[in-house]
C-alpha cells in the first residue's frame, strides 16, 4: 500500500498538469445505468496524493435525460457532488459530454435510439440543451478546468467532415452561451481520428482552445507494428505531438497500457517513456488512461475494443503497480520545474507530412506516408536534431532543414516552394518514393531521371564523398525495396552509390542551400519493416545522413550526445538549464553529453546533492528505457 | 479474355514478383470492371496484408468471403490480419475454425487456431489444436515449438528445451548449414545407378560423392564411401566430420563424439568438425557448457550464417544463460529476420525475462514468415482458381 501523506504539502506543477481518465463504472458487473456509483471521494483523495491535478469525467446523457426534456435530479445531484468533492481535493475536472465508453452506454438514450445522434437535428438540439444546462449550473465552479464536447470514439462515428464541423460548432456555441472563460475541447487527435474514420477533423479541432494528442491502439498497430516498447513506437507520442496544430496547449492523454499483454515492468516503462516524451516535446500536460484496473469478468476469448481501458496504475485492490511509481516519481520531478523560466530548443528541422497522406479513399501512398514520416522523425531524433513536422501547406521558412521521406507525389506547387526555400539557404533531404521526377525535381536535385529501377531485395551503399558524409558507413543488407530511381548526375555531386555504381545519394548546391536526393525510399523501408533484423543498417545510415546534413545546415544542438538511443532535450533558463534524457532502447546506455560551456555541477531535478563536473562533457548512465533529469549549473 | 480476367492475371503476376504497387493498381482496375469477384478481393487483401495494412486487408478479405464462403485463401488472410492487429481473440478463433472447415487438411489452420486460443488463455484447447496440426503434418515445426512454449509455462524451461530439440530436427536448414560449413553446398543427387565401388580415383572424389549421398539422405551409401576414405587416409578431417554427422543422424552419440573429437584434434579450426562436436556435446546435458564454447567458436569462424548464432543461442538457453541467449538470437535475427527458429527462441527468452510484448511479437513474426515461406496463400489461392476453372 502507498504511504499516505498530507495532501496540502504535495506541490504540483500548474504549467504541466498530470491527469487521469476517471470512468463511470469500475467493473464489468456495474449496471449500465450506474453512473459514478463508486466512492469517488476516496478515489479523488488517491488522485490528489499522486499529485494529479486533472480528472476527466464522462457525462451520461442516458442518466441525465431519461425522458425527453426531463433531467434526472439524481444525476444532477451526483454531478454536483462530484464537482464539490473535486474542488475539496483541489482537483480540476474536464467534463466530457458525449463519449463512447465501452459497457457504459452513456449516449444511448432510450427515446432517441432510432435516430443518429451525430446528424439528427432534434437529437443535436437535445445534446446542446444538455450542455447548456450543465454549463450554466457549473461554469463558476472552481473545480471545472474545461468542457470536452466529445471523445474520439464518438467523433469516429461521424460520416462526413461537414457533419462533424457543424456538430462541434453547435455544441461549442452552447457552451459559450454561458461560459466564455473555460476552454472548450474535443477529445480527438486529428491524425488518429483520420486513420479510423477518414474524417479530416483538423478544421473542427482548430476551433478548440486546448488540443488533445494520443496514440490509439489501432493507430499504434498501424504506424509502428511491433512491441509497444520498440524504438519507433516509443517516439510515437512525440511524433503525434509535433503533428498536432501549433499555437495552443496540447494535452497528451491515453497514457498507459492498451492491452492486457504487457508485464508490470513493460507497463511501467511505457508510462515513463510517454510522460517524459510529452514533457520533452512541448506537451502541456499528460493524462493517464486509467487509475484502477477494471474488475472484469473472465472473458474467453477476449476481444479488445480499441477504446476500452482495462489496465490502470493500481490494481483492483488499490495496490500500486510499478507504473504508479513511475507517475509518482515523474510528478515529483515535474513539480520542481519552473516551466515559466525554461524554454525548449527551437525546432529547426522538420519532417514534411505530404498532402497525399490525406487521400480519401486511401491510396497506397497515403497508407505508407505516416510510417515513413515516423521513421524519419525517429531517426532525426536519434541524430539529436531538434525535429518537428510540417505540412505541405505550412510555411517552410522557420526551418533550416526539411526531410521529405519517401513521398510518391507532392501537391502542385510544393516542390517549387521547396526549391525557393533551398535557394534561400534551406537544406532539403528527399527520398524517392515512386512516381515520376518532373522538370522542377530534376533542376532542384541536379539529376536526370532515367526511370524506375524495379523491385530489389538487396540494399547496398558505397560512400563516394567521405568528407561530406562524415559518419555515414557503407552497408549491404537484404531488404525489400519497392522502388529505385535510376539517376544520372547532372550538376549534382554523387555522395554514395549502390554496388553497381548507380547514384544512391546526390547533393546539389543551389543558391545558398542544398538539395540531397536519395534514390531509394529508405524511410519507407524502415516504416514497413520496422527496426528489426536487416533494416538496422538502413536505420544507422539514415541517422548518420541526417546528422551530417544537420551539421552542414547549422542545426547542431547545443548539447551533443554520443548515444543515439537517448533523446536529449536541454530546457534553457536564465540562471540554470535543465537537461532531460530518455533512453528509447531496452538496453543499458551511457549517454556522454557535451556542452558548449563548462558545466560546474549537475544535480537531480527531483532532489539530491549536486555533483561537481568542471568540464564541458560528462556521462549519464541510463538503464533500459531509463530517464534522467538534471539541473545544469555553468561556471 | 475479358478485361477483368486480364487485369487480374496482371495483378497476380505482379504480386508474385513482389511488385506491390503495380499489383494493387491492376487489382483495383480489375475491381472497377467486376467488383463481385472473390479472387480479386482476396488478392487485394493479401497485398494489403503483405504491406502491413491490416484494416484494409480485413475489409477486402471479408468482402471475398461474403462473395465466396469457401474462399480458403481469404480466411487465411483474414485470420492473419486479425492476429496482427491483436486483441481480436473471438474473431480470430472464429476465422481459424472456418478455415479448418473449408480446408480440413491444412495444418496451419490448427496451428493458428491454437495460437488464437492460447492468447485467449484457453491453454488446453490450444494444445489440442496444435496436436491436431501435428497429426496432419508431423513435421510442422511451429506446432512443435508452440507446444514447447506451452510446456515451458507449465513445466519450466527443461520441458521447453526437449520440444525445441524435436522442432530443430525438422529444420532442414541445419543440415544445409553443416554442408555449407564443409564446403559442399547444394550438391546434386548422385545418379541412382552409380556403383560406389568404382568411384574415384582418389579420396577427394569419394568424399564429394559421400557428402552428396548424405545430403540426399542416402546415409548407408555415404557411410560406405566414408569408410573407404578413412581406410585410405584416417586423418581426413572432412571425412571424420561427415562420419560424426552420419552417426548423429543415427543417434549414435558416442561414436559421433569420437569421430568429431578426432577431427577437431586434427584441425581445431575446421568449421564442420566443430559443428559436429558441438552437436554431439549438446546432446549430453552434463557437457552442454562445452557445446557453448564450441558454438561460440563456430560463430566467430562463420559469422555470416544465421545458424551459427541460433546454435550458440540454444546452447546458452540450455544453460539458462538467458541474456547471452537473447544476444545470440538477436544476432541471428539480424542476419535473417525471418528465421522461425531464432524467433521462437527469442520468444522463450523474452518470456523468461517478463518481456511479454516482445515475445508475442516474435511469435507473430515467426507465424508470418513461416506461412510466407510455405507459400500457403498462393497454394490456397491457386487451388481456388483451379476449382473455379473446373466448375
Amino acid at each position: 500500500m502507498s504511504t499516505r501523506t498530507e495532501p496540502a504539502r504535495l506541490p504540483r506543477n500548474p504549467l504541466f498538469p498530470l491527469g487521469v481518465d476517471y470512468y463511470p463504472q469500475g467493473s464489468d458487473t456495474s449496471a449500465p445505468g450506474e453512473w459514478y456509483g463508486d466512492d469517488f471521494d476516496s478515489e479523488f483523495d488517491a488522485f490528489r496524493q499522486a499529485r494529479i491535478t486533472l480528472v476527466r469525467i464522462y457525462m451520461s446523457w442516458k442518466a441525465f435525460e431519461p425522458q425527453v426534456g426531463v433531467y434526472s435530479e439524481q444525476a444532477l445531484s451526483r454531478l454536483r457532488e462530484i464537482i464539490e468533492s473535486a474542488g475539496a481535493h483541489r482537483l480540476n475536472l474536464i467534463l466530457c459530454f458525449f463519449a463512447r465508453v465501452p459497457g457504459a452506454s452513456l449516449t444511448d438514450v432510450a427515446w432517441g435510439r432510432e435516430k443518429d445522434p451525430h446528424t439528427d437535428p432534434y437529437l443535436i438540439e437535445r445534446q446542446a440543451a444538455l450542455i447548456r444546462s450543465v454549463v450554466e449550473a457549473h461554469c463558476d465552479d472552481r473545480a471545472v478546468f474545461g468542457w470536452e464536447l466529445a471523445d474520439e470514439a464518438f467523433c469516429a462515428a461521424f460520416e462526413s467532415v461537414a457533419d462533424l464541423e457543424s456538430w462541434v460548432e453547435t455544441m461549442r456555441d452552447a457552451v459559450r452561451e454561458f461560459d466564455d472563460r473555460h476552454p472548450v475541447m474535443v477529445g480527438a487527435d486529428a491524425e488518429t481520428l483520420f486513420h479510423t474514420s477518414r474524417i479530416d477533423a483538423r478544421a473542427a479541432l482548430s476551433t478548440c482552445e486546448v488540443g488533445i494528442v494520443h496514440a490509439t491502439p489501432s493507430y499504434r498497430g498501424y504506424i509502428a507494428e511491433g512491441p509497444v516498447l520498440a524504438p519507433d513506437s516509443t517516439h510515437l507520442g512525440s511524433y503525434l505531438l509535433h503533428c498536432a496544430p501549433r499555437g495552443r496547449p496540447l494535452l497528451c492523454d491515453g497514457i498507459g497500457p492498451h492491452t492486457l499483454d504487457s508485464s508490470h515492468a513493460e507497463e511501467a516503462a511505457l508510462v515513463r517513456c510517454a510522460l517524459y516524451a510529452t514533457l520533452m516535446n512541448g506537451g502541456s500536460g499528460a493524462l493517464v488512461r486509467r487509475w484502477r484496473d477494471a474488475a472484469v469478468e473472465r472473458r474467453t476469448p477476449y476481444y479488445l475494443d480499441p477504446y476500452e481501458a482495462l489496465v490502470g496504475l493500481v490494481d483492483d485492490e488499490s495496490h500500486d503497480k510499478a507504473s504508479m511509481q513511475e507517475l509518482r516519481s515523474f510528478s515529483r520531478m515535474v513539480a520542481r520545474l519552473d516551466l515559466r523560466a525554461l524554454t525548449r530548443p527551437v525546432d529547426e528541422v522538420a519532417v514534411l507530412v505530404p498532402s497525399e497522406r490525406m487521400a480519401v479513399p486511401p491510396t497506397l501512398a497515403s497508407l505508407y506516408a505516416p510510417r515513413s514520416c515516423l521513421a524519419a522523425f525517429a531517426r532525426a531524433k536519434e541524430a539529436h536534431l531538434p525535429v518537428t513536422t510540417v505540412r505541405e501547406q505550412d510555411p517552410y521558412d522557420p526551418y533550416a532543414m526539411i526531410i521529405v521521406p519517401s513521398v510518391t507525389d507532392l501537391a502542385e506547387g510544393s516542390l517549387e516552394e521547396l526549391a525557393t526555400w533551398v535557394q534561400r539557404g534551406g537544406s532539403l533531404v528527399y527520398s524517392y518514393g515512386g512516381g515520376e521526377f518532373g522538370l522542377v525535381a530534376r533542376e532542384l536535385f541536379g539529376v536526370d531521371f532515367l526511370g524506375h529501377g524495379g523491385v530489389r531485395t538487396k540494399a547496398t551503399c558505397r560512400i563516394a564523398q567521405r568528407d561530406v558524409l562524415s559518419g555515414v558507413e557503407p552497408f549491404e543488407t537484404r531488404v525489400d525495396m519497392g522502388h529505385f530511381a535510376l539517376l544520372a548526375p547532372g550538376e549534382a555531386i554523387v555522395l554514395a552509390t549502390d554496388d553497381s555504381g548507380n547514384p544512391l545519394v546526390t547533393l546539389n548546391r543551389r543558391g545558398q542551400g542544398q538539395a540531397i536526393c536519395m534514390a531509394v525510399p529508405f524511410e519507407r523501408i524502415l516504416g514497413q519493416g520496422g527496426l528489426f533484423g536487416a533494416s538496422a543498417p538502413v536505420a544507422s545510415f539514415l541517422r548518420a545522413l541526417y546528422a551530417a546534413v544537420g551539421g552542414m545546415s547549422g542545426c547542431a544542438p547545443k548539447v551533443t550526445c554520443d548515444a543515439f538511443e537517448t533523446e536529449v532535450v536541454l530546457l534553457s533558463g536564465d540562471d540554470e538549464d535543465v537537461l532531460l534524457l530518455l533512453n528509447h532502447y531496452a538496453r543499458d546506455v551511457t549517454a556522454n553529453v557535451r556542452f558548449e560551456r563548462r558545466v560546474a555541477s549537475v544535480s537531480p531535478v527531483a532532489g539530491g546533492s549536486a555533483v561537481t563536473v568542471n568540464d564541458v562533457a560528462f556521462g549519464v548512465p541510463l538503464g533500459p528505457f531509463g530517464v534522467a533529469s538534471l539541473r545544469i549549473v555553468y561556471g | 479474355m475479358s478485361e477483368h480476367v486480364t487485369r487480374l492475371a496482371q495483378a497476380e503476376e505482379f504480386a508474385r514478383q513482389g511488385n506491390v504497387a503495380a499489383a494493387l493498381a491492376a487489382a483495383e482496375q480489375a475491381l472497377s470492371v467486376d467488383d463481385k469477384d472473390a479472387h480479386t478481393h482476396c488478392l487485394l487483401a493479401a497485398l494489403m496484408l503483405d504491406e502491413g495494412f491490416n484494416e484494409p486487408a480485413v475489409a477486402a478479405a471479408a468482402r471475398a468471403i461474403e462473395i465466396d464462403t469457401q474462399c480458403a485463401a481469404a480466411y487465411l488472410v483474414l485470420g492473419l490480419a486479425y492476429d496482427r492487429i491483436g486483441g481480436m481473440g473471438d474473431r480470430s478463433v472464429l476465422v481459424w475454425h472456418e478455415l479448418a472447415e473449408v480446408a480440413p487438411d491444412l495444418a496451419i489452420a490448427y496451428v493458428q487456431l491454437g495460437e488464437a486460443l492460447y492468447s485467449a488463455a484457453l491453454h488446453d484447447e490450444a494444445v489440442s489444436a496444435w496436436e491436431r496440426a501435428l497429426e496432419l503434418d508431423p513435421r510442422d515445426s511451429r506446432a512443435t515449438y508452440l507446444l514447447a512454449i506451452a510446456a515451458q509455462s507449465r513445466q519450466g524451461t527443461g520441458a521447453a528445451l526437449a520440444g525445441f530439440r524435436r522442432a530443430a530436427e525438422f529444420d532442414l536448414g541445419q543440415d544445409e548449414f553443416f554442408f555449407a560449413l564443409a564446403g559442399f553446398e547444394r550438391l546434386a543427387p548422385p545418379p541412382a545407378a552409380l556403383d560406389i565401388a568404382h568411384i574415384g580415383p582418389g579420396a577427394a572424389k569419394r568424399l564429394e560423392v559421400a557428402y552428396a549421398f548424405a545430403a540426399h539422405e542416402e546415409y548407408l551409401k555415404a557411410a560406405e564411401l566414408i569408410r573407404a576414405v578413412l581406410s585410405e587416409s584416417p586423418d581426413t578431417v572432412s571425412a571424420l566430420a561427415l562420419a560424426a554427422y552420419l552417426y548423429l543422424k543415427q543417434d549414435a552419440i558416442n561414436e559421433a563424439t569420437a569421430c568429431a573429437l578426432r577431427a577437431v584434434a586434427l584441425d581445431g579450426s575446421d568449421a564442420a568438425a566443430i559443428y559436429a562436436l558441438g552437436m554431439t556435446l549438446a546432446r549430453r546435458p552434463a557437457l552442454a557448457h562445452h557445446a557453448t564454447r564450441l558454438f561460440s567458436t563456430l560463430a566467430e569462424i562463420a559469422p555470416s550464417h544465421t545458424m551459427s548464432f541460433v546454435l550458440l543461442a540454444e546452447s546458452e538457453l540450455a544453460l539458462q544463460h538467458y541474456a547471452a541467449a537473447g544476444d545470440a538470437y538477436d544476432r541471428a535475427i539480424a542476419l535473417d529476420p525471418g528465421s522461425v527458429r531464432a524467433l521462437f527462441g527469442k520468444a522463450v527468452v523474452s518470456l523468461t525475462q517478463g518481456d511479454h510484448s516482445s515475445a508475442k511479437w516474435a511469435l507473430g513474426r515467426a507465424a508470418r514468415f513461416d506461412i510466407e515461406r510455405a507459400g500457403c496463400f498462393w497454394a490456397l489461392y491457386d487451388g481456388m482458381a483451379k476449382g473455379a476453372c473446373q466448375q
